[in-house]
């Protein structure tokens, strides 16, 4: 049961980073305590653009393989890229509040650009619930997603545009974090809640593949089960006799 | 620490959200191993089964 | 070459089909207006009666109009074919699949440039701006952002011409991919009617072919997997 084993440590690395980012790690100069929500922000964010990505590609797979289990991987990363990128913009907006005194910024292209992946992913997952027939839904959900993943560059380079035009904010950028000159301790304490999240990722998605791979199966079965009884119904409805009499073999 | 509210408001919804889909996820799971047994069983038998949910 | 060539006159038969069909309905041209004007009076209660405020707001309030206009355009235009089965009829004839997107696209194009102008002089009126001295930046700014909405319009018309829940779903899917296109059309346009903006106006124009180039090629190579089923 590896995939157990990977779970154990995925829950063990996320308690331990946090733990580090929240009481271990000095705060930051100039952002304060709220400095540490980063920790919890960026990693949330790079997963929803991980999965993101994963979709895509599982879309493009399936496209060219037809395997449903491609599609299986796609909705794994649609759902859990959802949830993580939900993660990020609240995290962004958490942190936003005691930095920048607001919740949203306009001109910070990762906050908008996020808005933006949220709602393509959850146009994503609505399509995918009102198609039935699973390799048409497949199919169109591949599309969707490609186009999607797509238009996410774009959307990034126009808001860094928009931006651009107005004075960014300089002092309390989320991206200080990411910075090379970071001191040493910041670095670790991200790259290490970096790898407990990208664990548990990694867990969500192989359960979640899991899942789906199952209630395809079980669309399938039933199916099946539903057109054999059907056969046996006409079958005995055709060799029944009108006037009651025995039934023949 | 200070802007506490925040920083429990950020981890506690992230780290608190994670977990909850962890579990929710394993739940369905199992909901699913179970129905897929129980569906199997009746296509073998020949019984109708009812259509499932529509899919996530 | 010859390919390119039946290709070409395969998108334009079809181009011209809508265009004939739409001519001889007058449904989408008349009903698109209608709704797009009364978006603009609507915003002008919203945001009114300061004239500054509205002056200021035109572009963006223009361009928001003209979205949701191609919104009900592009849904018409696939309609045209689902409700009478014609478009698995489209599909079985010896074309290219690109060639029958770049028809409805360009159908779609010369709808949404005829609301665009139609549109440019009702701003003009109703928020009070002058746009005779910029007339071909505004132009050029409306063929662009026509030919994105066109392009990305027709992709999704086609993505869910037969679903359930389409009226919610086509701009569900379709507003987040274009706000990228909004924001540069909107941009570009207030850089057009103030004087002194034209290093923004080139920048914006370029995302916009950029944005445009994108989403036709993308929407190109995968509409075929929308007709096969």
């Amino acid at each position: 049961m590896g995939t157990r084993v990977l779970g154990i440590v995925a829950l063990v690395a996320v308690l331990a980073a946090s733990v580090n980012a929240l009481f271990l790690v000095p705060a930051d100069v100039n952002q304060g305590d709220a400095q540490r929500i980063m920790y919890v922000h960026v990693p949330s964010a790079w997963l929803g653009y991980l999965s993101f990505g994963v979709t895509a590609l599982a879309g493009i797979g399936y496209l060219w393989k037809r395997d449903l289990r491609l599609d299986a991987v796609a909705v794994a990363g649609a759902e859990i890229g959802v949830m993580f990128t939900a993660f990020a913009i609240w995290g962004g907006m958490m942190w936003g509040r005691p930095v920048w005194g607001v919740f949203w910024q306009w001109e910070d292209p990762r906050l908008t650009t996020t808005a933006l992946l949220l709602a393509l992913y959850l146009g994503y997952l609505l399509f995918r619930r009102l198609t039935d027939d699973p390799h048409r839904r497949a199919a169109r959900a591949a599309v969707v997603g490609i186009v999607a993943a797509v238009d996410i560059p774009i959307v990034h380079f126009s808001v860094e545009w928009w931006r651009g035009l107005h004075q960014g904010p300089t002092i309390g950028s989320p991206d200080k974090v990411l910075h090379p000159s970071a001191p040493g301790l910041f670095v670790l304490a991200l790259v290490s809640m970096v790898v407990a999240f990208t664990l548990a990722w990694a867990w969500l998605m192989i359960r979640r593949y899991q899942l789906a791979r199952i209630d395809w199966q079980i669309e399938e079965h039933g199916r099946l089960g539903r057109i054999s009884a059907a056969r046996r119904a006409v079958r005995a409805a055709a060799t029944t006799p009108a006037d009651g009499a025995a039934e023949g073999a | 620490m200070q802007d506490l509210g925040f920083i429990v408001a950020a981890y506690g919804v992230i780290l608190g959200g994670m977990a909850l889909y962890a579990v929710l996820l394993l739940r369905r799971l199992s909901a699913a191993r179970r129905a897929s047994l129980q569906v199997r069983r009746d296509a073998e038998a020949g019984l109708p089964s009812p259509p499932p949910e529509a899919e996530a | 070459m010859s390919a390119l060539r039946a290709d070409a006159s395969a998108a334009l038969a079809i181009a011209r089909k809508d265009a004939i069909a739409e001519l001889r309905g007058r449904q989408i041209a008349g009903s698109t207006l209608f709704f797009a004007t009364l978006v603009l009076l609507l915003f002008g209660f919203a945001l009114g009666p300061d004239s500054r405020r509205l002056a200021e707001a035109a572009p963006g309030l223009l361009w928001l109009a003209i979205v949701f206009g191609s919104l009900l355009i592009v849904a018409r235009l696939h309609q045209l074919e689902a409700e009478d089965g014609a478009l698995e009829e489209l599909a079985r004839y010896p074309i290219e699949r690109h060639a029958i997107y770049l028809g409805k696209l360009l159908a779609g194009l010369a709808a949404v440039l005829v609301l665009g102008g139609v549109l440019l002089p009702v701003v003009a009126i109703l928020y009070g701006i002058d746009l005779a001295a910029a007339w071909p930046a505004l132009l050029a700014t409306l063929v662009l952002g026509a030919i994105g909405l066109a392009a990305v319009g027709t992709f999704y018309a086609g993505v869910t011409v037969r679903m359930q829940a389409r009226e919610v779903m086509l701009p569900l899917l379709m507003l987040p991919v274009v706000a990228p296109l909004l924001l540069a059309t909107v941009k570009a346009t207030s850089a057009a009617l103030t004087a002194n903006a034209l290093g923004d106006l080139g920048a914006w124009l370029q995302l916009l072919i950029v944005f445009d180039v994108v989403m036709a090629v993308a929407g190109a190579a995968t509409y075929g997997h929308l007709l096969e089923e």
